[in-house]
């Protein structure tokens, strides 16, 4: 008798069919996603609502309005924090593209006396962490007038070591042949790099781009030690959010509203050019 | 064909090669600088300061190794040290299994894959001062949560939750890392494995215990580094939560907003240096576990 249980049950069951199987791996994909999608639905929706209709929890607003957007924008000066923003997010990723990728071609391409020593170097800046140069940079900032200035906020984002090493790997896997082209029409290395390395590199550019601006349009930690000091016209969009969250502790649609604001730029690029912030991502992930 | 393309120029060949290390010289005179400026000399700067007692002006007194040896008694820096470490040992293995777990549902040749991997992957996009003000909405005491679960707890605000509230917070914005980090690692195992296992008729759970799981040892060693540091150095949400008090009653004071504090706050920057020294030790030892076991970083 125990034999016979043991032996029908060693044959194996009959699986779940498929389509019932795959029914409940998507049940629980949308339900997953839920988590993902519900709080940033309830941003929308509490930034549409009026500060009494909060206590309510409707996810449709009764009036929905762009009150509390408008009045971020104006009123709590989030317009020149995100313009800020825009403008140190912008310089920064215009100054990676071209000097990033100028020195990941000559890592890449070029032969050098001290090449893999300084090599070496790059790759030991990015073992080193913000939190220790908190101080030292900040104390080097002090004494040349730019901390509280874009400059200073500039100065030491100019080139990252994650972008150039980017693209330093990006032009290693371009076949040499297209140089080779360029070198028997006598092409100097500069326009060699700017005609026919750049061009072939554009996925790569694609991804420094996305990175560097998402990395600085998101940044707290340097904004707050180089720009959270006194006059609150440099601020950051996101200094400015968490400013804003320590004065009105609790006037949430306005929070919601410039928690929206400080993330719509970002889900916009991400919409549209997904796939260059996965491989950038994997890429950058990749050094560690 | 190296020989064929040298010929011409036999003359020039030392001029050319000087020409094409001047041009590499310039190409990287700017990046290598700063590099040098604010990544490798602020490294030197800091050991130097740490031996000062060290205000905005400059060195006030020497002290050797004072400062360490203050760090060593100093309570508020054992326990903002504590909280760290408690929030890294939670915060990693449930970012890696919500990682992983989502890595797995998504790469399992479902419809609509993009469109999960980019819904799993947004949080992790989106600003942390963004996501930390929609968190404190939802966690706050009349928010959506406790709506939801019948309660009335500020979770921020109570310093029994406060951290855990932070380590939930985390887990649920940089899973969508770890994710795309163990899907390139899923899409490294050959699939003429999974055809064997086919073959045997495994069933998809056990194929998974038994085959993937342990194939994704270098995922899940590369996940768990990236995770660990990521997670020593925890900042932003704890300094928005607290309003950079590290409150309430120290549940959220982080090593690095302790470090932060001490040289922004009380301007003492001796001691935030061998604070930060200390750290970048804990971290780099972290790190350099990771570079013996896998190698050079770049084949990772």
């Amino acid at each position: 008798m125990a034999v016979d249980v043991a032996s029908t049950s060693a044959i194996p069951r009959r699986p779940l069919s498929y389509r019932a199987r795959r029914l409940l791996v998507y049940v629980l994909l949308v339900l997953v996603s839920a988590l993902f999608f519900v709080p940033f639905l309830w941003t929308i929706s509490t930034a549409l609502k009026s500060l009494p209709e909060t206590t309510g929890f409707d996810l449709v607003p009764d009036n929905p309005s762009l009150r509390a957007f408008r009045e971020v924008l104006t009123d709590f000066n989030f317009a020149r924090f995100a313009l800020n923003s825009f403008i140190l997010a912008g310089a920064i990723t215009v100054a990676n593209l071209v000097l990033a990728s100028l020195g990941g071609y000559a890592f890449a391409r070029l032969r050098f006396p001290g090449r893999e020593v300084l090599f070496m170097l790059v790759l030991a800046t990015l073992m080193i962490p913000d939190q220790l140069r908190l101080v030292p940079v900040f104390q080097m900032l002090t004494n040349w007038g730019l901390v509280g200035s874009f400059f200073g906020f500039i100065a030491i984002h100019l080139v990252l070591p994650t972008e150039l090493f980017l693209m330093r790997q990006y032009f290693l896997t371009i076949p040499k042949d297209f140089e080779e082209a360029a070198k028997l029409d006598n092409a100097g290395f500069l326009k060699t790099y700017w005609k026919v390395m750049l061009p072939l590199a554009a996925p790569a550019l694609a991804a420094v781009t996305i990175l560097t601006f998402q990395g600085m349009w998101n940044d707290f930690f340097w904004s707050l030690i180089i720009l959270g000091f006194g006059d609150p016209d440099v601020y950051t969009i996101q200094l400015g959010l968490a400013q804003f969250r320590f004065q009105y502790q609790t006037l949430w649609p306005q929070l919601m509203a410039a928690s929206a604001l400080a993330i719509l730029p970002i889900a916009l690029i991400y919409v549209f050019f997904q796939r260059y912030f996965v491989a950038g991502v994997v890429a950058s992930g990749v050094k560690g | 064909m190296a020989t064929v393309e040298n010929a011409p120029r036999h003359r020039s060949v030392g001029s050319a090669k000087l020409r094409e290390a001047l041009v590499a010289y310039a190409f990287i005179l700017v990046p290598m600088g700063v590099f040098l400026l604010f990544f490798i000399w602020p490294l030197a700067y800091a050991v130097y300061i740490s031996r000062y007692d060290w205000g905005v002006f400059g060195k006030i007194e020497t002290l050797g190794f004072e400062n360490y040896r203050e760090l060593y008694r100093d309570e508020i820096f054992h326990k903002a040290l504590k909280n760290t470490l408690l929030y890294t040992a939670l915060v990693v293995p449930i970012q890696m299994a919500l990682g992983l777990a989502m890595a797995v549902i998504v790469n399992a040749g479902i419809r609509g894959k993009t469109f999960f991997r980019s819904a799993f992957y947004f949080p992790s996009l989106a600003s942390s001062a963004a996501i930390t003000a929609i968190a404190i909405y939802i966690l706050s005491a009349d928010g959506l949560l406790n709506a939801i679960i019948g309660g009335n707890r500020p979770w921020f605000g109570d310093s029994d939750t406060a951290l855990f509230s932070i380590v939930g917070l985390n887990a649920w914005t940089t899973s969508g890392t770890m994710m795309l980090f163990y899907l390139a690692s899923l899409q490294a195992i050959p699939t003429d494995v999974y055809e064997a296992a086919a073959i045997d008729r495994a069933g998809a759970w056990r194929t998974f215990w038994k085959i993937t799981f342990p194939l994704l040892k270098p995922g899940h060693f590369f996940v768990g580094v990236v995770s660990v540091v990521g997670a020593l150095k925890v900042f932003d949400q704890a300094f928005i939560v607290s309003n950079g008090s590290g409150g309430p009653n120290s549940s959220t004071l982080t090593a690095v907003l302790y470090l932060y504090r001490t040289a922004i706050g009380d301007i003492r920057f001796g001691y935030a240096a061998a604070m930060g020294i200390v750290l970048f030790v804990l971290i780099f030892t972290v790190t350099l576990v990771q570079r013996l076991l896998f190698g050079r970083p770049d084949t990772a």
